[in-house]
This record gives C-alpha cells, sequence and structure tokens, in this order.
C-alpha cells in the first residue's frame, strides 16, 4: 500500500490524551493518591560502598505518626534484577530489596511510611546504622585491577541466563564476536587509526520522578498504580520480590510524565506494595529530584576504543569496537547495553574484517539502565567522530565517506546474526532504507557545501558543521512480543486495549490510528486504554524501540480479524456474499454502494438482534526481523576560541522511520531526542567528590536546555516502506538521541581544528584542547 | 521545618516592630527565593516585606530609585533613557524567579553566584537603610556586611543608581552552563570614555570569586588608557593579578581565572562601544 | 510547631480561605485542595511543573509558600480553560502536537497565559525569554515555541 492511499495512518491526527492533559486533569500516579495515604521516606547509604553492621529503627518506629519501617532485618531476601526486561532476564540476579551491604551512595538502607512526606524523611534519618565503610571502586580502571574491592561478593548472586558473569572480578557482564579477522584486515590498509572515546554519565531526567502508588483491594489483591514502562514486568518482579503469586497483584499504568528508560525499572513498587501489605493502607512512593539522579538509573559510562583499517580510495577493511561500560553499583541492563554498542552501530558500515568485544563493569557509583539509545548513543559516538578522523586521514569528505561505505536496501552485516539482545542475533537483510536521501537533504538544509576546512577560520568567533549517520532497531527479534485486543460497541466504537505502555509518546494515537485504519474508521471511535494488567493483554513494555512496529503491527492484525467479522455480519444483514461488500468511512456496503450498513447497525445486530456475539479479537506479535531507522544528523556550531564556549546554532536532523503513523508525534519524537542529545553533549554531567558523591543532584547545577537555549531545529522526514512493519512503519524514538554528541564534536573540530573524544564538550575542555 | 510562623505587615513601622520583637528569630522575606538555599539551626517566623509600599522604580537628577521590593521583573522590563538593569535582570535565572525574587533580597542575601550585586557595584550604588533614621551607604560598603548592617528593626527601603547616559557606557558579561543557570562568572563594567581615551571605569566581577567585588585596580589600570581592546585586556590581566579565582561545577582554577579576565574584558568592551554611541 | 493560620486568597476568580503553616508551599496546599493540574517536578525552583499565576505573574508554586499568596489572585490550570472552552494556548499545544508525556504542560499553559495577558504579541524572542523557567524533557520545546508564537501571532488575544 502506498502513502497516499492511507486514510487515517501519516496524518497528524490529535493526540488522543493531549488535550486533558493541557486541561490539567488528575491523570498520573501522585493525582490519584486517596485520603489516608502513607508516605515512603528512604534512609540511602551516604557511603559507596560500606557494610552495615547495625540498624536500630526504634528511634524511628516509635515516632507520632509513624506506620511501619522496612530494613534487612524484616524483609524477604530474593535475588533478583530491577530491569525490566523479558524472562529470564539477561541481567544478573544481584539486588535484594534491602542488603547489610550498600554498593554505592544512594543505595537503599532503609523505609519509613508515615503519615506525611515530613514525618516520613524525618524518621528515615532518625534510623540509626553503623556502617563498616569499606574501599570504593570509584572507576572503570579501579573495577579492573587486580585486587579491586570485590563489590558483589555476596554468595547468592548469578544470572539467569548461560552468559559469563564473573562478580568476583567486578564483571557483571561480557560478550564479543569476531567476523573475518581484524589484523588481516588492518593489513590491508592503506591507513589504520586506533582511538579511544569516552562518554559520561547522564540522567534521563523526566519531568515526573519515579512513583508509584500500591494499594490492597476489598479481596486482598495488590493493586500497583505506577508510573511504568513495564508494566508486565512489574508484576512478575514483585511477585517474585515478595514471594507473592502473580494472580494477587494488578499494575496500572496511568498517564506518565515520561520515561526515556528509567522506567523500564521496577525501582519503588516492591517496597509501597509490602508496605501496602503490612499496613492494608495506601502507600505512595515518590522519588525527589535529588533522589532522581543518585538512586535511579543513568546512561552507562563506556570506555569506546574504535581500530579502523582504510584504502586510500576510501574501502574500510577492518573495523574494530573494544566498549567497558560502567555499569554502577548493580548490573541493570549490564549485558545488553553493551550488546547494542555493536549490534546498533557496527552494521552500519560495510567490511568484512569486524572485531567487537563487551565488557561491563560494577563499580561503587551510581547505578546505569536502559537509557533511550541504549549502548548505541555511546558507540555511535565513537564510531561517527572515528569516521571524521578516517575520512581526514585519507583527504576525503566525511559526508562522501559515509556515502561511499554505508549500508543499503537489500544487504545485510554479519553482526545481525552474530549479536543480538543476551544471546546470539537474527540474521537479517536490510528492507527499507533512506539514509542516501537523508544524508542528501540534511546536508543541502544545513549548507554542507559551504562548511569550509578548519584552516581557514579566523577570528575568535569561528563556526563550523558536522554531521553524524544513524542507525538503531525497531523491536527485539525473537525475543520481544505485543498483543492487543479489541472489542465493537453498538455505536461504532471500539476498545482497543493494549499492553503497549504509552509513556508520554503517543503511542496510544498512533496504535489508535493503526486500528482505525485497517478497520475503515476514524480515530475518534477509538477508545484506547493501556496499561493494565487485569485487563489489557500481555506486552513487554515501551522499549527497544519497540511499540509502533512490534505492538502496532499486534493492534493491525486483531483489526483485520474484527474488520473480517464486521464484514461477516453485514452480509448476513444485507444477505450479500462478503466478497462483494467494501468498509469505507465506519460502513460496509456493496461495491455499487447500493446497499450499506453502518458499524452501529453491525454492532446493533450482533450484539442484541441475530446470532449474537461480541465483535472483538484479540492477536498477538513477535518478529523475526529488527529493522533499523535511518538518520542523518547535522550540527552547526559557533566555538568562541576565547572561552571555549561551543554553541549550536542550527541542527538537522533527516530521519527514515519508515511510514510516520502521525507525522507530527514523529517529529516531536525527533526534536525531544535532539535536544536531550545536544544537552547530553554540552552540558550535562554527573560531578562526584572523592567518596562517590554525587555534588550536582540537582535541576540548578545538573543542565539541561530549556526554550532559550534551543538552537534552530530542523525535522526532515524522509519516507520509506518497510514491508514488515504496520503501514510500512519502523521506530523512531530513540535513534535521534544518538547523533549530537558526534555531530556536534565533528563540527567543533570543522570550527576550530580541535578534536574533543571525552564529553561533555563543556568550555573548559574546549579551551584545554585549544591551548 | 524552616518557618514556624509567619507575618505580614501592612507598612514599615510595623515590619520593623515585628523585626524588633522577633529579633534572631525573624526571617525578612519578600520574594522568598533564597530561602530555598539556607539552612536555619531553629525555625524562624517570616516577616513578609512585599506589602510596604517598597516597589517601584522612578527617576530624578540622572538617578534612578529602586524600591527594596521591586521584583526583578520590574527592571527587566523597565524602559528608559539611560536604564542598564534590565540587561542583568533579563539573564537572572528563570521568569517565574525574575517574577517573584526581589532587588533587595538580592543585596541582603548575597551567594557566590549573587548576580545584581556584580552590576550595582559597577554602577556605584547606593542602599537607603531605613533604622531609627535613614542611612544611605554606598554599595560598597553594604555589600561588605549587608546582614550586619541590617540590625533587627533595619530594613533596605531603596536602591539608587545612576543612569548611565552620553559619553557613559554599561556592559555585563555572564558565563552560565544554561541560560537559566546560576553564573559561573560575571562582570560587570561602567566607564566613561572622552575621544579615544577611557576616562574612569568602576569594574567588578562574581561567581568565579567567593562573592561578588570591587575591582579597583582593574579601574584605576583603565584609566587614561586608550579605548582598545589589546589596552583593555592588558588592564584586565594586571588589574586582577592575585585575586583567588574558584572553578565551579568542575572547571579548573585556571580556567577560572582565563574565563573570567575574558568576560570581564568583554564587559569593559561592551561598555567602551556604549559610551562611543 | 508550625502555627496554623488562615489566608484569604483569590483562587480561579473565586475568593477561598484555606488554613496554612508559615512553611508549607504554595503548590502543597492547592493539591492538599484538590487543585491537581498542578504538578511537581522538582520542588527547588527550576522545572516549572507547578507554575501557577500570582497577581498576573508566573511564579513557581514550589518555591512560594503559600501565606505569600494572602490576599493575592491565584490562577491554577483548572481555571485556565476546559474541554468545551479551552485557552488559546491549550487549543494551540494540542493542535501543534507540542503534549508528549503531558507534565509540564499545564505549566507551559500558564507562562504562556500570564504573558501574553500582559503582552498579547509578543516577538519569538520574548516567547523564549519569558518560557525559560518550564523545563521539558520530551519535545525539545519546538512545538511548544510553534504554538505560543501561533497564538502570539493570530486574533485569539485581544
Amino acid at each position: 500500500m502506498k502513502q497516499q492511499e492511507f486514510k487515517v495512518v501519516s496524518k497528524s491526527v490529535e493526540k488522543i490524551d493531549a488535550m486533558s492533559l493541557a486541561l490539567g486533569k488528575p491523570s498520573y500516579v501522585a493525582d490519584l493518591q486517596p485520603a489516608g495515604t502513607l508516605y515512603v521516606g528512604m534512609l540511602w547509604s551516604p557511603h559507596a560502598h560500606a557494610r552495615i553492621k547495625s540498624v536500630d529503627i526504634a528511634a524511628a518506629e516509635n515516632m507520632p505518626g509513624v506506620a511501619g519501617v522496612l530494613f534487612h532485618g524484616n524483609v524477604p531476601r530474593v535475588p533478583h534484577t530491577t530491569a525490566g526486561q523479558g524472562f529470564p532476564e539477561p541481567s544478573p540476579y544481584d539486588t535484594v530489596m534491602f542488603d547489610s551491604k550498600v554498593r554505592f551512595v544512594g543505595d537503599r538502607v532503609a523505609a519509613v511510611a508515615a503519615e506525611t512526606p515530613k514525618i516520613a524523611a524525618a524518621a528515615a534519618k532518625a534510623i540509626q546504622v553503623e556502617y563498616e565503610v569499606l574501599e570504593p571502586v570509584l572507576s572503570i580502571d579501579d573495577a579492573l585491577a587486580d585486587g579491586s574491592p570485590v563489590i558483589h561478593d555476596q554468595e547468592d548472586a548469578s544470572i539467569p541466563i548461560p552468559v559469563p558473569y564473573e562478580p568476583a572480578r567486578n564483571i557483571a557482564a561480557r560478550v564479543g564476536m569476531d567476523v573475518g579477522d581484524l589484523e588481516q584486515g588492518l593489513a590491508e590498509a592503506d591507513i589504520k587509526l586506533d582511538r579511544t572515546y569516552e562518554t559520561h554519565y547522564a540522567q534521563h531526567t523526566p519531568m515526573e520522578t519515579h512513583v508509584s502508588l500500591a494499594q490492597v483491594d476489598s479481596r486482598g489483591r495488590l493493586v500497583i498504580t505506577t508510573s511504568t514502562q513495564v508494566p508486565f514486568h512489574v508484576r512478575r518482579i514483585v511477585a517474585q520480590t515478595l514471594q507473592i503469586p502473580v494472580q494477587q497483584i494488578r499494575v496500572i499504568k496511568p498517564r506518565i510524565g515520561g520515561g526515556f528508560g528509567a522506567k523500564q525499572e521496577i525501582l519503588l513498587e516492591d517496597v509501597a506494595a509490602l508496605f501496602a501489605l503490612r499496613t492494608g493502607r495506601p502507600v505512595l512512593f515518590e522519588m525527589t529530584r535529588s533522589e532522581e539522579f543518585i538512586s535511579s538509573r543513568t546512561r552507562h559510562p563506556q570506555r569506546v576504543r574504535i581500530r579502523s583499517g582504510v584504502t586510500a580510495d576510501g574501502r574500510i577493511t577492518a573495523l574494530g569496537m573494544d566498549v567497558v561500560s560502567n555499569t554502577g553499583a548493580y548490573g541493570s541492563h549490564a549485558l545488553t547495553v553493551v550488546c547494542n554498542c555493536g549490534s546498533k552501530v557496527l552494521p552500519l558500515y560495510r567490511t568484512t574484517n569486524i572485531h567487537f568485544e563487551g565488557v561491563t563493569v560494577y563499580t561503587n557509583l551510581p547505578v546505569a539502565g536502559a537509557y533511550r539509545g541504549y549502548g548505541a548513543t555511546q558507540a555511535c559516538f565513537a564510531v561517527e567522530c572515528h569516521m571524521d578522523e578516517v575520512a581526514e586521514a585519507i583527504g576525503m569528505d566525511p559526508l562522501k565517506f559515509r556515502q561511499m561505505n554505508h549500508i543499503r536496501s537489500g544487504e545485510g552485516s554479519p553482526v545481525f546474526a552474530a549479536l543480538g539482545e543476551g544471546k546470539e542475533g537474527v540474521e537479517q537483510a536490510i528492507g527499507s532504507c533512506e539514509l542516501e536521501e537523508c544524508i542528501r537533504l540534511g546536508a543541502e538544509e544545513i549548507g554542507w557545501g559551504g562548511r569550509g576546512m578548519p584552516g581557514e577560520k579566523t577570528g575568535r568567533f569561528r563556526r563550523g558543521i558536522g554531521m553524524a549517520c544513524l542507525m538503531q532497531g525497531s523491536s527485539i527479534p525473537r525475543v520481544d512480543m505485543g498483543a492487543a485486543s479489541l472489542k465493537m460497541n453498538e455505536d461504532g466504537s471500539f476498545n482497543l486495549l493494549v499492553g503497549a505502555t504509552d509513556l508520554g509518546t503517543g503511542s496510544d494515537t498512533v496504535l489508535a490510528q493503526i486500528a482505525a485504519e485497517q478497520l475503515g474508521t476514524d480515530v475518534g471511535k477509538m477508545v484506547v486504554y493501556s496499561s493494565d494488567t487485569d485487563m489489557t493483554p500481555f506486552d513487554v513494555g515501551a522499549y527497544a524501540s519497540s511499540t509502533t512496529y512490534l505492538s502496532g503491527e499486534a493492534v493491525r492484525k486483531v483489526a483485520e480479524k474484527v474488520k473480517k467479522q464486521i464484514v461477516a455480519v453485514a452480509a448476513n444483514k444485507l444477505g450479500v456474499p462478503a466478497e462483494r461488500l467494501v468498509v469505507e468511512a465506519s460502513s460496509v456496503a456493496t461495491a455499487d454502494g447500493s446497499q450499506s450498513v453502518t458499524f452501529s447497525d453491525v454492532a446493533i445486530h450482533a450484539l442484541y438482534q441475530m446470532d449474537q456475539f461480541q465483535v472483538g479479537g484479540i492477536a498477538s506479535h513477535t518478529t523475526e526481523k529488527s529493522p533499523p531507522p535511518f538518520s542523518a544528523h547535522f550540527a552547526e556550531v559557533e566555538v568562541d576560541t576565547l572561552t571555549g564556549g561551543v554553541r549550536v546554532i542550527k541542527y538537522v536532523a533527516a530521519v527514515d522511520c519508515g511510514t510516520a503513523i502521525n507525522p507530527k508525534l514523529a517529529e516531536g519524537q525527533t526534536e525531544g531526542g535532539v535536544l536531550n542529545g545536544i544537552s547530553y553533549a554540552l552540558t550535562e554531567q554527573y560531578l562526584f567528590d572523592s567518596k562517590g558523591r554525587m555534588s550536582n543532584a540537582s535541576f540548578h547545577n545538573y543542565h539541561i536546555f530549556s526554550m532559550r537555549d534551543m538552537p534552530e531545529l530542523k525535522t526532515i522526514l524522509v519516507p520509506s516502506y518497510e514491508e514488515t512493519g504496520p503501514y510500512g512503519a519502523k521506530s523512531v524514538s530513540e535513534i535521534c538521541i544518538n547523533g549530537p554528541m558526534p555531530a556536534i564534536a565533528n563540527a567543533i573540530y570543522n570550527a576550530a581544528g580541535v578534536r574533543l573524544t571525552h564529553p561533555p564538550f563543556t568550555p573548559d575542555k574546549v579551551w584545554q584542547a585549544l591551548q | 521545618m524552616k518557618l514556624c510562623d509567619f507575618v505580614i505587615p501592612a507598612d514599615i513601622d510595623e515590619a520593623r516592630a515585628r523585626l524588633r520583637e522577633l529579633g534572631d528569630a525573624a526571617f525578612p522575606t519578600a520574594g522568598g527565593v533564597s530561602l530555598h538555599f539556607l539552612r536555619f539551626a531553629e525555625p524562624k517566623t517570616a516577616v513578609d516585606l512585599t506589602r510596604l509600599g517598597l516597589s517601584g522604580i522612578s527617576r530624578d537628577n540622572g538617578r534612578f530609585t529602586i524600591g527594596a521590593t521591586t521584583p526583578v521583573c520590574d527592571l527587566q522590563k523597565h524602559v528608559a533613557e539611560g536604564w542598564v538593569l534590565d540587561r542583568v535582570a533579563r539573564r537572572f535565572v528563570t521568569q517565574q524567579i525574575r517574577n517573584i525574587s526581589t532587588l533587595g533580597g538580592n543585596i541582603c542575601r548575597v551567594f557566590w553566584w549573587s548576580d545584581f550585586p556584580v552590576a550595582l557595584l559597577a554602577l556605584d550604588a547606593s542602599v537607603a537603610v531605613r533604622g531609627e533614621s535613614e542611612t544611605v551607604l554606598s554599595a560598597e560598603e553594604f555589600l561588605a556586611r549587608p546582614l550586619k548592617l541590617l540590625k533587627p528593626g533595619t530594613l533596605v527601603v531603596a536602591i539608587d543608581i545612576p543612569a548611565v547616559e552620553s559619553g557613559a557606557g554599561f556592559g555585563y558579561g555572564k558565563e552560565t552552563r544554561v541560560g537559566s543557570s546560576f553564573s559561573l562568572a560575571t562582570a560587570a563594567a561602567c566607564v566613561v570614555v572622552e575621544g579615544n581615551r577611557i576616562k574612569q571605569a568602576r569594574v567588578a566581577a562574581g561567581a568565579s570569586l567567593s562573592m561578588p567585588q570591587l575591582l579597583p585596580a582593574v579601574g584605576e589600570k583603565l584609566a587614561g588608557e586608550t579605548a582598545d581592546r589589546e589596552a583593555i585586556e592588558k588592564a584586565v590581566a594586571t588589574g586582577t593579578e592575585g585575586l583567588a579565582w574558584k572553578g565551579r561545577e568542575g572547571m579548573s582554577d585556571p580556567y577560572a581565572a582565563e574565563l573570567s579576565r575574558i568576560i570581564i574584558a568583554d564587559a569593559i568592551t561592551d561598555a567602551v562601544a556604549e559610551a562611543r554611541t | 510547631m508550625s502555627t496554623v493560620k488562615q489566608i484569604s486568597l483569590t483562587l480561579n476568580g473565586e475568593p477561598k480561605t484555606f488554613e496554612t503553616t508559615a512553611d508549607e508551599t504554595l503548590v502543597d496546599l492547592l493539591r492538599r485542595h484538590g487543585y491537581r493540574g498542578t504538578k511537581t517536578g522538582c520542588y527547588e525552583g527550576a522545572c516549572g511543573a507547578c507554575t501557577v499565576i500570582l497577581d498576573g505573574r508566573a511564579v513557581y508554586g514550589c518555591l512560594l509558600r503559600a501565606f505569600q499568596a494572602h490576599g493575592r489572585d491565584v490562577q491554577t490550570i483548572e481555571g485556565a480553560g476546559s474541554f468545551d472552552d479551552p485557552h488559546p494556548v491549550q487549543r494551540a499545544l494540542v493542535d501543534e502536537g507540542a503534549v508528549q508525556c503531558g507534565f509540564c504542560t499545564p505549566g507551559m499553559v500558564l507562562s504562556a497565559k500570564a504573558l501574553l495577558d500582559e503582552t498579547p504579541h509578543p516577538g519569538s524572542d520574548t516567547i523564549k525569554e519569558h518560557m525559560d523557567g518550564n523545563l521539558c524533557r520530551c519535545t525539545g520545546y519546538e512545538k511548544i515555541r510553534v504554538a505560543v508564537e501561533k497564538v502570539a501571532a493570530s486574533t485569539a488575544m485581544p
């Protein structure tokens, strides 16, 4: 089906929850707290690495207004992972609810539930803890050093899948692959480069911090309303941690104030739930902004070494990537993030000799996890800077070098089969790919031809242009599953129930469009409900750029089923064979239009009149492919060569996400990811003191951009048609965050002739490089 | 708990009486922004100073008088010949804070990142303080020890600055990580130019110093110099020797020094350019 | 212990009386009384999710103590518009696709409303300057900027 034939898809229909949110209707977890709610205050570890010798909770328990205290002495000890992933998870079971050891500043020590947040905070402070402070491991090098303190020395840490796990050496994960022979490829090259890049800590900073509300319903079941990307994983992991049946738990995801990966993690639900079970009261656990920085999840800092060989005419003979990833104190997503460094970056350029090795280490620093881009962000920075360096080394325009070497439609990469998420991957050939067009349109928009060379630029303020090419995936093949159910009501409206988790992206709207397109109706007829483990079918959740591609296809399939039922009912009612009927504009009619029934007629007929049944169905979808979206990003910067200040003047993102089901929402995903990527490149960083404490856990000194800081942003959607996706769609949400750091680094080089390999590119670093 | 009670006096006399009664237990406040950054050993009683009729900007004899509880947004939006504080106000944190934070509050509770003291030092502002009688102090005197001068029952009522008019110029420079964050280095300069020479200059800096301060040595070096960038940079270099620069948010001290010198030179350059127009 | 006192204010056009203590923030008071359209994202005067309008100016409900609103006029998102009659800024944000997670949106609406009430047709730079206290992590601000610029350029504002 071609794009112009769509009726609902590829139209920027109004996001179905937008007006209610703009009106400020109570929609988020904290808005829904009932009267009589208890509030949780957590005592977090002040030490990066220590054993807890004793905990005295008496003073806290006896404070007026305190309803309960939890610590390692009064909770079950069940090793698990906080990572909300498929089961069994590819992340180590290295976490227990409360432990007798703390492993980073901000680790859980004890929790209080009390009548007000202030009492809870005061009571948490009143808990007396005696620590035996241990030597902390505060860097990748410390973690790998011989004789380094062992962070996970407990006996019950393990990983539930058969992959290397060596906690005794502070190694949380290890993965590798070789195709061809890197050394031989290097030997064939005219130019060899060996460079190392190092990326930094960052936090997602969703505007709504992590928050969970747990209640016990009238039948004694636990109802957890929580700000999550993974309601079904929450249910499973809370059941595991508290050792209660899945059947006893209902997880509801209301509207979510952003996630970006931070909420693919079970951080509060177990504590709120246990307090609710023990007190019988509603319990709200909401992180403060500073807790969100220190104790939730972050982006894995990584050291990425790239070795490459190229011929003088621009052919890549070898490409090697060695990654050391820092997962902090716990190994959530430790393996899969590092896998993605290779699998979502290396296939972009053709070469026959490929090497990849990833090692993830534990440190006594904040815990890393899933963050939009998921390893590709870090590795893409390294590779895309490297491509510029390689092009320069052979005297070729970096744009032309990329054009010569990037993967195209119909081609495969040995990396796809060799490297998956936590296991081997799935072989695939690229279907849709409009990267060439992305490069062409983006270059035109930014004015690539006039960018000049660094040596030609003079004066204090110098401008430069840089670029990066990107790919990601669309869901995890042979791992992820999405499902949807659909039922028809007598007014011709439909309830679309999806496990897929709209966390603010607009996926409810996108899925409604897909259903409406397939059914021959409009979005206004769709009542979407996501996600509720009692009500909606299973879905792995909102991660891995999967919702539109994977859950969207489940929705399309169920709509196809339901449409067949509608046509069958109409055929009976009209006495016309089904094959002579067409569905359009919420009606079923004969091709000549002489006879027709509305959807409402069909539903009333089926529900009340003849051969009664519920028009409806359920469908599931898994995938054998993870078709990459592609993108070319361009940044124009101005460097103040006196102060080292860098300002982004203009940013262009040209993206091939297949069919954009809702173009405005797709643009919005891109713009949001790009701006996040720009501030990650320039201003966001974690500052630590010598004891491993974060010293800037506040929006006053962890700097994200406001409207005032934004450059001119231009998004170009370059259509393609992915045959395996719903109406040609691929993913769009993650890819966009990967571009800014390399594009800006390359632009800084083009402006000022200095190559920065250790972001963020703060003025002091740029100035240092200029000296 | 920081505050245990509040009072909302209706006029200056009532406010002074409340402050006297409460003594150290009083927390005089207008916008209340600084409360977020302060820690008290014991909870205090807030004395709301926003209803005393101390808000407004007036002009007389080439000087502006700014009421102590004038919010920063009024400085931001004020338009008048010779008015320069809009340049500082526009770059002061965020609109919500500009809407509530007051000029008086910004000089009574001074932090290392404070912007307005830097500008007021360069402008040679004066500060009117009401105790038993009204005393006028120079900004320099006042900012040296604001809390000591403000004995219980004493209030800042107004700040007075010159209009920057023909032959004179004002420049303001500020380095922040993002537009809305606190200063990492600030500078303000007020110059008088005659022909091709700087006749006199007052220069102040902050954020990369322990507290905002006037840099009299820079002003002295500039006096009589030719009004070009080279001379300005030289005067800044020699006039700032020996200052203890402090790098913030991960910057090194030497970088903070270099950055500050550039920002000071930029502020002076802008002031000179304005003086010449 | 904190002394409990009464304050009176005009809330969305209606006179109201509340009990409060000196250390209670305005946003806590509002949310306690069911005005939950005002969000809290940082409690440190930086993110702008708690923005309300005080005497015509956008302020942070998390920095302001409730007593500071005594005798003043307060507007919250609940007073800005309804499904039947949304404020032009709400309509424009929805139309432009500027609402993603929506958590920042009530604050954005009120910041824009305060600006447009005072200056009906601000330019692009003025909009950016006046919206700098509202953080958004989803949209990159582009569609929000476009939406507010459209309202500023339209006759929807007097």
